[in-house]
């Protein structure tokens, strides 16, 4: 077992700046969560009061159930692999695997098996002779995420392990993250500010914003059912386009949204909640994914400012009767001309 | 009708050699202007002087011109004079001596402040300790040669402490015994903290996050040390190195001629107090001093050729 348990967790710097407040977060055995969220937001904070790399403020941090705020660094049995990668440079790649088991004082044979082991997995054999600075970026976060993993760490910290790292190189090496989750069975913590990663890596997610806990959820929680506009805004690709001074309606029990004076049904499970919820009609905001705006039918007008190719897709920048942005993506195979100045018709 | 030539387009593949060099002129006016005085100092204190290295080859009186129709030459003259004066081994075993010593305690000193600097927990102290440091380096030479005189004097502090004590006064001036222990501490005291200055410049680029890496490996403050600070400083440490070596044998002459009496003049007369004497006290013989100097510039030379040489062989720093 290596649950993780954060109990309102916090951290104060002696400036008096708060970080962190109060982080509730239970992670269960196993499981691969993602700390997300803007520059600043405080995840990185978080991750390295975990490793015990800050001090904890307030609050308790609960390791397979051993209370470790006052525990070392290196008795908390994790390992965290670095933005930077953070590799010893005057050491050979085989040294850098098996310096954490040198200073622990294991035999010889077992290191060596143990480096070899991973180095295997993680196809780096070749380089264990090499020093980190005959390695490419991808190469030595390999090395990187070996040294790591020769510890069997109970919790694997990871800090913007992809962010100097290359698109292409960035994009390989996640899927090599998910292939190695599934070899290493271990919890996972991993800190990023790139929502595509945690989308795609996350089991859950914990979005955070000025040191608050904004949402936890699945992606697909987070993606589907935003707690507030941050989260709206900040989860998915191209962001959500917000309407404001919208009118919410209810007609006959029935919950529209009115955007610039065009109205639109809600779905099922926005009328139930508000219907839970007992919310009356109001001035609101309206946040429409542009995944779900159809361009080429409707009485909303536009007018495109930017058409960008993106190969498969077409990413929109429209300017709307209420000066919102508005970017849509339709398919290649879009029969409406999507020039710029041309004004179109769309509905949600 | 002859086709007007075109001009050049702008393209900087297109330009010829000349309009590329004038380009980069224009381009780097405002910063070739910076650089211009220094370049000034240089030449003028540094490369002018050299034209005055050619006394050494001649039979050159005060008042001569260096060069002139009345020139006498004498090749080797002034060095062969040198290798057969009865001073020759014991101004190089002095000056050898003292260089050497310095160098074996003044080049790990200030990696050694550095590392320990670095690695203090409170900053504030840091900051504190290297200003207490760096100090002493701000004081003359005559200002510090008073200071000896005032601590290790026959009725210095340290005499009258031991004269207190019930023990002998020692002539540490007048003893040649004491002359190297005192200049060579006295001048690595004067320097270890500026000399550390470079070095804790170095060390403040270490990535925090090796030091976080390490931490998280179970490595000791002093195992980081090791692995993670010394390896950041290795590449300033080989390019000191290499400069120490090669002005290994370049002494000044002020403090030792401060320091000199006739009691440690056995082991206080260095090449460059020689030098000195020679060349501007009693009946000065420049063409001779301008050889001794000339002869210790090419050692400091060979010395930085061979320093440099080994550096690039054996590890992958050098100087060019």
């Amino acid at each position: 077992m290596s649950e993780v348990i954060l109990k309102g967790l916090k951290k104060v710097y002696d400036n008096k700046v708060t970080a962190v407040h109060d982080v509730n977060l239970e992670i269960k055995d196993k499981e691969f969560i993602v700390l997300v969220g803007p520059s600043g937001c405080g995840k990185s904070t978080t991750l390295r009061m975990v490793a015990g790399l800050e001090e904890i403020s307030d609050g308790e941090l609960y390791i397979d159930g051993r209370l470790v705020n006052d525990v070392a660094p290196k008795d908390r049995d994790i390992a965290m692999v670095f933005q930077n990668y953070a590799l010893y440079p005057h050491m050979t790649v085989y040294d850098n695997l098996a310096y954490a088991l040198k200073l622990r004082k294991t035999p010889k044979a077992e290191i060596k098996k143990k480096v070899l082991e991973v180095a295997e997995i993680l196809d780096i054999t070749q380089y264990l002779e090499r020093k980190p600075k005959a390695l490419s970026g991808g190469q030595r976060q390999r090395v990187a995420i070996g040294r790591a993993m020769v510890r069997d760490p109970k919790v694997f910290l990871m800090d913007e392990p992809l962010s100097n790292l290359d698109a292409k190189l960035r994009n390989q090496m996640r899927a090599e993250i998910i292939k190695l989750r599934s070899r290493i069975d271990t919890t996972f913590m991993y800190v990023t500010h790139d929502q595509t990663e945690a989308m795609t890596l996350g089991d859950r997610i914990v979005i955070m914003k000025d040191g608050y806990v904004n949402q936890i959820g699945t992606p697909q929680e987070v993606f589907n059912r935003p707690v507030n506009l941050f989260v709206a805004g900040f989860i998915g690709m191209p962001v959500m386009n917000f309407f404001d001074n919208c009118r919410l309606i209810e007609e006959g029990g029935v919950f529209h949204a009115e955007i610039r004076g065009v109205r639109f049904k809600l779905s099922d499970f926005q009328q139930k909640a508000l219907k839970q919820n007992g919310v009356k009609p109001c001035d609101i905001v309206c946040g429409i994914r542009p995944q779900h705006v159809t361009v080429g039918e409707g009485e909303l007008k536009a007018t495109i400012e930017v058409s960008e190719m993106m190969g498969s897709e077409y990413n929109l920048h429209a300017r709307c009767e209420g000066d919102e942005v508005v970017k849509l993506i339709p398919t290649v195979d879009l029969a409406t001309d999507v020039s710029m100045g041309r004004t179109v018709s769309f509905t949600t | 009708m002859e086709a007007k030539a075109k001009p050049l387009a702008k393209n900087p593949g297109l330009m010829s050699k000349s309009q590329k060099r004038a380009r980069s002129l224009r381009e780097n006016a405002p910063f070739l202007l910076m650089i211009f005085p220094a370049v000034l100092v240089v030449f003028l204190f540094n490369y002018l002087p050299i034209y005055g290295v050619l006394i050494a080859f001649q039979d050159f009186m005060p008042g001569d011109k260096i060069l002139s129709s009345s020139t006498i030459w004498v090749g080797f003259e002034n060095f062969r004079r040198f290798f057969s004066d009865p001073q020759f081994w014991p101004l190089m075993k002095n000056t050898f001596l003292i260089c050497i010593y310095g160098f074996i305690i003044g080049f790990p000193l200030p990696i050694i402040i550095s590392l320990m600097l670095n690695s203090l927990k409170g900053r504030k102290t840091a900051k504190y300790l290297q200003t207490i440091f760096t100090a002493p380096h701000f004081i003359s030479l005559v200002v510090l040669v008073g200071m000896l005189t005032l601590f290790f004097g026959r009725y210095g502090l340290v005499n009258n402490v031991v004269a207190h004590m019930g023990g002998e006064r020692y002539s540490y001036f007048l003893e040649s015994s004491a002359f190297r222990p005192l200049y060579i501490l006295s001048s690595n005291w004067q320097d270890f903290g500026w000399s550390a200055v470079i070095y804790i410049a170095a060390l403040s680029n270490v990535d925090p996050q090796q030091h976080e890496a390490a931490i998280l490996d179970g490595a000791t403050r002093f195992q980081r040390v090791i692995h993670v600070d010394l390896p950041a400083i290795m590449p300033m440490i080989s390019v000191m190195l290499i400069m120490s070596i090669g002005g290994l044998m370049d002494v000044g002459y002020e403090k030792a001629l401060l320091m000199q009496t006739d009691g440690n003049l056995g082991v206080s007369e260095l090449i460059s107090t020689y030098v000195y004497k020679r060349g501007l006290t009693g009946v000065p013989d420049q063409a001779y001093a301008t050889a001794i100097g000339l002869f210790n510039s090419v050692i400091n030379v060979i010395l930085l050729i061979i320093a440099n040489t080994t550096s690039k062989r054996f590890s992958e720093n050098s100087l060019w």
